[in-house]
C-alpha cells in the first residue's frame, strides 16, 4: 500500500500494526520507565505521536500521557466510553464512542475539531485515506466524512453489525462484517463493488498484502481473497473463530485464534510456517516490529517472527483488544484495568 | 423439553439451521401452539423490553452460542419486539467481548456488560442486594444488576451445560444468580464453597425472580470437567441438545443428572464427592485432570432452590420430555 504522511489506512496505521512506528532491533525490556494508570478500564490499542500517548478509556477519556515522565498531558472528555483504537491524521486524534459519535481533537492541544455520528456504537478504528475518514458502526452502515471538517461523503448500508476496522486501498474500502460477508467498497461512492461470504460472523480487521486481502472469520477460517474480484485464493482452518487482527511482514502473515494459538502462513500458498500456543484467548493484533513479533494476550510476549520461539514474556498488560507501542526508548503497553506501562 | 439433534454441532461448530428447528419444536412443545409466533407471545408481548441472560464464562471454548442467540431474537422480533428493546447482557463486558456477541447479533439489538472491568460498580442497583456474612469478609452485601432492576421487563435465560468446580453444576440457577449480583466471589474460599444456599436466595430476590420466565439451555456442548472456564478440548462433549422450559430447578436437576453421567462414563469422581484426596489447590491441575477439584461441589444447591418455591428438583415429579430429531 502507497500512503502518504497524512494517511493512517488500516487498523494502527500499517500491516505491521506498528502505529506507524519504525522497526526496531531486538532488544528485551529490562525495567520499567514509569506506570501509570488511567480511569476506567482500556479496550483499545495506545498510539503514539511525538512526546504524547493517547490511551482512549472506556470512561470516556481520551488520556494524552507524557512519555517521558508517565504524566497525564491532558485529556479530553468524550460523552461515552471509547472502545475504539484511535488513528491519527492530519495531527488530529481520531476514535469511535459507545454512543455512536467518531471525534477529531488537536493531537497537541486536545481540542475537539469536529464530530460526526453513526446511528449505533462504533467500535471501529476510523482509517484514513486521502482526506476522507472511513469507519464502520453497529448499526450497519459504512461512513465516509471529510478529514479537515467531518462532512459526510457517504454512507453504505451492510448485512449486518460492523466491529471490523476497515483498510482502505487507493479505490477500495475492504471491511468484514457480522452478517459473514467480507465488503469491497468503492471509495468515492460507498457502493459495493463485491462481497465473499464467509461461514459465520466477522469482527476481525483484514490487511491488504499486495493484490490479496487477508481477513479472519468466527467461522474458524482464515481467509486470502482476490482483493479485486473478492474470490478465495486459499483459506486456512484454526481452532476457533478468529478476532486478531493480522499483521504482515514480508510473505508471512501472523494472527491470533480464541483457541489461544498464533499462526505464522505463507501469503502466497496459505501453508503453515509456525504455530504457537502462547495461553489464554488471542483477540488483539499481533505488532511486528523488525524481527520480533510484539503481542498481548493475558499476558505480554515477544516472539522470534522467522521461528515463533518465545524470546520474552512478562506478567502484564493483560488486554483483548490493545496491542503494544514499540519505539527505540521503550515498549509501551495498556492493559484491561487500565495500568499503563512504559518498559525499557 | 429436552430436544436433540446430533446436526446440530459439527466439528465443533453450531449449525444455525439445525438450532433454529430445535429452538422452534421446543418452544412449540412447551406451549402447545403449532405457530412459533404464537408460542413466543405466550412468553413475549410488544411492549416488552426483553433482556437474553446469556453464559459468556467459558468463552469462547463453551459459552452460550451466538447461533443460539439469534434464533432468540428472531423468536423474540416475531411477535412484535422491536430490536432495540431486547438487550442482550451478562456481568462482565470483556467475556461477553471474547464472545464476539456485539458482532454476530442482528442491527439494532443491545448488547451491553454490566460491568466494564472488574472494579467498576456503576451498573448495580444501590436499593435492591443480598446480605450474608460467609468468611467474615468486610463488605457482606451483593447489588443486584440495574440492567435486571429496571432496564429490562422479561428475561431469557441461556445458560450453558457445564459442570462447576463450586456450585457442582451451572445452568438456570447459576446463571440467573451469580450473573445477576456482585461480589459473588467472596462466598468460595478453598475448599468451601456456600453456592448453596446463596444461589437459590439470589435466584428468590424480587424482580429478577418473577422477569425470569423462560430458560433455554445450549447443550449443543457440554463442558463435564472444570466449569465453568476450562477450555480444554478434551472436556468438552458435543451433546447435541438444547433444553426449553419455565422451571429452573427442574432443568438444572436433568443437568446435574446429563453431567453425573457423563463423568461416570469417563470413570472421573462425582459431583457429589467429598473425598479430601481429590482436592487440589493447583489451578493448572484442576484443568488438566478430571479427578481433581478446588472445592467440595456443592450440587445441593439445586434442591435448596427448590425448597424456596423457584421448581421442582424431584426427579419423580418433573416432567421430561425428550424430543430426537436426529
Amino acid at each position: 500500500m502507497t500512503q502518504t504522511a497524512h494517511d493512517w489506512p488500516t487498523l494502527l496505521c500499517d500491516n505491521a500494526r506498528t502505529g506507524g512506528q519504525a522497526a526496531q532491533p531486538w532488544r528485551a525490556p529490562g525495567r520499567s520507565r514509569w506506570q501509570t494508570n488511567v480511569e476506567g478500564g482500556v479496550r483499545g490499542s495506545p498510539v503514539l505521536l511525538g512526546e504524547l500517548l493517547y490511551i482512549p478509556s472506556l470512561a470516556g477519556f481520551l488520556n494524552a500521557i507524557d512519555i517521558h515522565s508517565g504524566r497525564l498531558h491532558w485529556r479530553f472528555k468524550a460523552p461515552a466510553a471509547i472502545p475504539s483504537t484511535p488513528s491519527i491524521g492530519a495531527d488530529r486524534i481520531l476514535f469511535g464512542c459507545s454512543d455512536g459519535k467518531v471525534i477529531a481533537i488537536d493531537a497537541v492541544t486536545g481540542a475537539k475539531s469536529w464530530e460526526t455520528a453513526a446511528e449505533d456504537e462504533v467500535w471501529t478504528s476510523p482509517v484514513v485515506r486521502d482526506g476522507a475518514v472511513f469507519f464502520g458502526s453497529a448499526d450497519g452502515a459504512m461512513y465516509a466524512v471529510h478529514l479537515e471538517t467531518g462532512a459526510p461523503k457517504w454512507k453504505s448500508a451492510l448485512g449486518g453489525r460492523i466491529y471490523s476496522t476497515a483498510c482502505v486501498a487507493e479505490n477500495r474500502v475492504y471491511v468484514g462484517c457480522g452478517d459473514g460477508n467480507v465488503y469491497a467498497l468503492d471509495a468515492r461512492t460507498g457502493q459495493v463493488s463485491w462481497k465473499t461470504a464467509t461461514g459465520n460472523g466477522i469482527d476481525c480487521s483484514p490487511a491488504l498484502a499486495s493484490d490479496t486481502l487477508l481477513i479472519g472469520s468466527q467461522d474458524f477460517f482464515f481467509y486470502a481473497l482476490d482483493a479485486g474480484s473478492g474470490a478465495i485464493r486459499w483459506k486456512y482452518e484454526a481452532e476457533l473463530g478468529i478476532t486478531s487482527a493480522p499483521a504482515i511482514s514480508g510473505d508471512i502473515v501472523i494472527f491470533g485464534c480464541k483457541a489461544g494459538t498464533l499462526h505464522a502462513l505463507d501469503i502466497r500458498t496459505g501453508e503453515l510456517i509456525w504455530k504457537i500456543r502462547t495461553g489464554e484467548a488471542i483477540t488483539a493484533p499481533p505488532v511486528v516490529s523488525g524481527t520480533v513479533i510484539w503481542l498481548q494476550a493475558g499476558i505480554t510476549f515477544a516472539i522470534n517472527l522467522s521461528d515463533g520461539k518465545l524470546l520474552w514474556r512478562a506478567g502484564m498488560g493483560n488486554s483483548l483488544h490493545s496491542a503494544p507501542v514499540v519505539t527505540k526508548q521503550a515498549v509501551y503497553l495498556a492493559g484491561m484495568e487500565g495500568e499503563i506501562y512504559a518498559l525499557e | 423439553m429436552e430436544v436433540s439433534d446430533e446436526r446440530s454441532i459439527v466439528a465443533n461448530r453450531v449449525s444455525q439451521s439445525i438450532v433454529r428447528q430445535m429452538i422452534e419444536r421446543g418452544m412449540r412443545e412447551l406451549t402447545g401452539e403449532q405457530d412459533p409466533r404464537l408460542a413466543w407471545s405466550k412468553f413475549i408481548q410488544p411492549k416488552d423490553i426483553v433482556g437474553i441472560k446469556i453464559n459468556p464464562s467459558g468463552a469462547p471454548a463453551c459459552c452460550s452460542s451466538p447461533e443460539i442467540v439469534r434464533e432468540i431474537v428472531a423468536g423474540v422480533q416475531s411477535v412484535g419486539v422491536p430490536a432495540h428493546n431486547i438487550i442482550v447482557y451478562d456481568r462482565y463486558a470483556y467475556e461477553m467481548d471474547i464472545g464476539s456477541y456485539q458482532a454476530l447479533v442482528p442491527v439494532g439489538v443491545r448488547v451491553t456488560g454490566v460491568q466494564e472491568h472488574k472494579l467498576d460498580v456503576s451498573g448495580y442497583d444501590p436499593d435492591i442486594f443480598c446480605e450474608a456474612n460467609f468468611f467474615g469478609e468486610w463488605e457482606t452485601r451483593s447489588y443486584m444488576a440495574s440492567i435486571v432492576s429496571s432496564g429490562v421487563s422479561k428475561i431469557i435465560n441461556v445458560p450453558t451445560m457445564k459442570d462447576h468446580s463450586a456450585a457442582g453444576v451451572t445452568g438456570c440457577l447459576k446463571n440467573l444468580g451469580y450473573g445477576t449480583f456482585n461480589n459473588v466471589d467472596r462466598s468460595h474460599r478453598r475448599p468451601f464453597s456456600f453456592t448453596d444456599p446463596l444461589i437459590g436466595i439470589m435466584c428468590s430476590v424480587e424482580p429478577l425472580r418473577s422477569k425470569a420466565m423462560l430458560h433455554i439451555m445450549d447443550g449443543t456442548r457440554m463442558l463435564w470437567h472444570g466449569g465453568p472456564l476450562n477450555q480444554n478440548p478434551d472436556f468438552i462433549f458435543p451433546a447435541g441438545l438444547i433444553m426449553v422450559g419455565t422451571d429452573p430447578v427442574a432443568m438444572d436437576t436433568i443437568e446435574l443428572e446429563k453431567i453425573e453421567a457423563k463423568r461416570s462414563k469417563e470413570g472421573v469422581p462425582s459431583v457429589w464427592s467429598r473425598d479430601p484426596a481429590s482436592l487440589t489447590n493447583d489451578g493448572g491441575a484442576f484443568f488438566q485432570d478430571a479427578s481433581k477439584n478446588l472445592f467440595y461441589r456443592q450440587p445441593h444447591h439445586i434442591e435448596a432452590a427448590g425448597k424456596l418455591g423457584l421448581g421442582i428438583s424431584d426427579r419423580k415429579k418433573i416432567e421430561h420430555q425428550v424430543i430426537r430429531i436426529a
